[in-house]
């Protein structure tokens, strides 16, 4: 059965790429001091594509992926996502687009303690206007794929880590995004629980024909990337 | 928009439902609050109808002059057509009869009553609560008994009603034609009306010209010699903004009055005439809004600081949620979503809350009601309830408390930063 829900209304061609990133640099003003975090990041990232980002501790993958995410905004460059310069678009827009074409997956999980498996996965449903009935049939659906069918109504506190990080995918998949960031998806995780997850990422990334920016600095997850992008000194190589 | 709209309602369900522990200690104060506004709300508007009520049994609808004419009235057919025509609605007498007739039962007399000779139009000046038979109707004034209606208390002292007599010395058979109830409007002395016709007119008039003596040659019936403490007292319904209403001396009334009296009167002097309210909501209005306003104060001082509790819970709870509130803006939640995510939350919390207190409110005057009814005899009018109004200003007020303890933690949620949020 197919779980598709519509993709963000722009226009696609083939040819562009989703994302398109020129020159993006991001800075930080510290009592006075100013931070260069980012100084040019210059990147592609196709349709469907796997992207890795590594890089040391510090060097800005996480700013960057804030960036990608339109969870934070630039201080110079620009960031074009599915044809659209996202720099310039207003707070309301970039939301849409944030809940219609993005999902997150953080390496601290991010679900919402007090609800069930199944309410997290919904929650990005809710804000799109999925109808109660068919936002859980379509949570269920997707908690089975990741393998947690008998936990549907479990509490984050009541899941292993891997477990928790099972609904955050699903979450993250629940609106059919074309892009899926993952800031250290398995940094939390033990060996057995990290492959796991890179597998049912990127198998469900593959049936959703969504592109992957991973961020991580575990090389196995990276040399399962179609690319990897290095971040050195707030430069992409 | 709308979807912004809707979902933030979702969340705001099921953030309240999910957060119990927050939710109780938001509602507390604010029960209470809502529950003294209401409870004022109540005691104040049962206060207002218990005054008018009072007020209408007491003296007489607004506006009600009882005026008095000293002297003798030679024409009081005249007299009345002249009542009417200064601006009265309603004219009926309202005599003490110069006889000060009893009345009894075979051998049980009582004395310790009162009696007015009155009209029928009295129905339409005062307040008149049947407990049985009937008021007067104009036929009565054709019977050749005195009539009357007498009061519950009254009517139980006499015992049988088909044999009552009335008058002092002299009795005469009079006929019984209803009986007011008894309430704590009256002063539940023992009275009757008697209604002035033929049969009763001597018993209600007739003291007075034998106190006036013999009349003298040429001259009217007690003319000259008239009794100085003759006096003719009739009840006057007038519109409330009728100038002789606005006067509770009857200033304009009275010099109107005075200037026609040769057509009624014989020898009435201009101060002869008086006037003066009997109706008195209006007097007692004043004090019973100033009690209202002073618990209007305090039901007012309760629910603020119900506010100030919900507004606290709001905003720890704020602090708390940020990397909640960071968690869904990363999911696609516009601020105006979480705006209204955390309004609502609080209003909803509120409302409950609101109908809680309602809830007890009700139940907490029914129970005053049934104490009331108990020691305090009232008319069904009057009964203790809590009226639409109040429930509305409980619920509105809660909504309102919640509204306002929802939009300073909900603007304050909304200017964190996502990514600090989410780095929490
Ligand atoms: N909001 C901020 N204010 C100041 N400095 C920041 C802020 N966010 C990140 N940084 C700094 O930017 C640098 C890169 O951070 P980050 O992107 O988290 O690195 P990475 O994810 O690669 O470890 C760090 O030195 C960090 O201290
Ligand atoms: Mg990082």
């Amino acid at each position: 059965m197919s779980v598709g829900a519509p993709s963000p209304g722009s226009p696609r061609t083939a040819a562009a790429p989703l994302l398109d990133v020129r020159g993006l640099t991001r800075h930080f003003t510290v009592s006075g001091a100013r931070i260069d975090v980012l100084r040019d990041c210059t990147f592609q990232v196709a349709r469907g594509e796997v992207v890795a980002i590594v890089g040391q501790s510090g060097s800005g993958k996480s700013t960057l992926l804030n960036l990608l995410g339109l969870l934070d905004r630039p201080s110079g460059g620009s960031y074009g996502f599915d044809g659209e310069d996202t720099t310039r678009l207003g707070e309301g827009r970039r939301s849409r687009l944030r809940g219609e074409g993005i999902g997150f997956v953080f390496q601290q999980f991010h679900l919402l303690e007090r609800r069930t498996a199944l309410a997290n996965v919904g929650v990005p449903m809710v804000l799109g206007g999925v109808p109660l009935l068919r936002r859980r049939a379509r949570a269920r659906e997707l908690l089975e794929a990741v393998g947690l069918g008998h936990r549907l109504h479990s509490r984050p506190h009541q899941l292993s880590g891997g477990e928790q990080q099972r609904v955050a995918l699903a979450r993250a998949l629940s609106r059919s995004p074309s892009l899926i960031l993952a800031d250290e998806p398995t940094g939390a995780l033990d060996a057995a629980s990290s492959a796991m997850i890179m597998d049912q990422l990127l198998e469900q990334a593959r049936i959703g024909e969504a592109a992957v920016v991973v961020v991580t600095h575990d090389p196995k997850v990276a040399e399962r990337a179609d690319r990897v992008v290095e971040l050195v000194e707030g430069r992409t190589l | 928009m709308l979807r912004s709209l809707t979902a933030g309602v979702v969340l705001a369900f099921a953030g309240s439902r999910a957060n119990i522990a927050r939710t109780i200690l938001s509602c507390t104060g604010i029960v209470v609050g809502v529950g003294a506004l209401v409870m004022v709300v109540t005691a104040s508007d049962f206060g207002q109808r218990y005054a008018v009520t009072t007020s209408e049994v007491q003296g007489g609808l607004p506006a009600t002059l009882q005026v008095e004419v000293s002297g003798e009235v030679t024409d009081r057919a005249a007299l009345e057509a002249d009542l009417l025509r200064v601006g009265g609605r309603e004219v009926s007498l309202y005599q003490t009869p110069t006889s000060h007739p009893l009345l009894r039962t075979g051998q049980n007399v009582v004395t310790d009553m009162s009696v007015n000779g009155v009209d029928p139009d009295l129905s339409g000046i005062r307040r008149l609560d049947l407990a049985r038979g009937r008021w007067f109707t104009d036929a009565d004034t054709a019977s050749l008994a005195p009539v009357l209606v007498v009061n519950e208390s009254l009517a139980e002292r006499l015992g049988d009603l088909t044999r009552v007599q009335i008058g002092t010395e002299r009795w005469r058979d009079a006929r019984i034609v209803g009986v007011l109830s008894d309430s704590s409007q009256d002063y539940s002395a023992n009275s009757a009306y008697l209604l002035r016709s033929p049969a009763s007119e001597d018993l209600i008039f007739g003291g007075a010209e034998a106190a006036a003596g013999p009349p003298v040659d040429g001259l009217p019936p007690g003319a000259g010699f008239g009794d100085p403490m003759a006096r003719s007292t009739y009840l006057v319904l007038f519109d409330s903004e009728h100038p002789a209403a606005a006067d509770p001396f009857g200033q304009e009334f009275r010099t109107a009055l005075g200037s026609v009296a040769w057509r009624w009167g014989a020898d009435v002097p201009a101060e002869g005439i008086s006037a003066f309210r009997v109706d008195h909501a209006e007097a007692m209005r004043e004090p019973l809004r100033y009690m209202s306003w002073g618990l209007m104060g305090i039901a007012a001082v309760t629910l603020g600081t119900g506010l100030l509790g919900v507004l606290n819970v709001g905003l720890v709870t704020v602090r708390e949620r940020r990397r909640e509130l960071a968690t869904y803006r990363a999911l696609g939640a516009s601020r105006t979503t979480l705006f209204v995510a955390v309004v609502m939350e609080a209003v909803v919390v509120s409302v409950v809350a609101g109908l809680i207190a309602v809830g007890g409110s009700l139940a907490l005057t029914e129970l005053g009601a049934l104490l009331v009814e108990r020691f305090l005899p009232i008319p069904d009018s009057v009964g203790l309830y809590v009226p639409g109004g109040a429930v509305l200003v409980g619920l509105g007020s809660a909504a309102l408390v919640g509204l306002l303890a929802g939009i300073i933690p909900a603007a304050r949620a909304l200017r964190a930063s996502v990514v600090a949020g989410l780095r929490d």
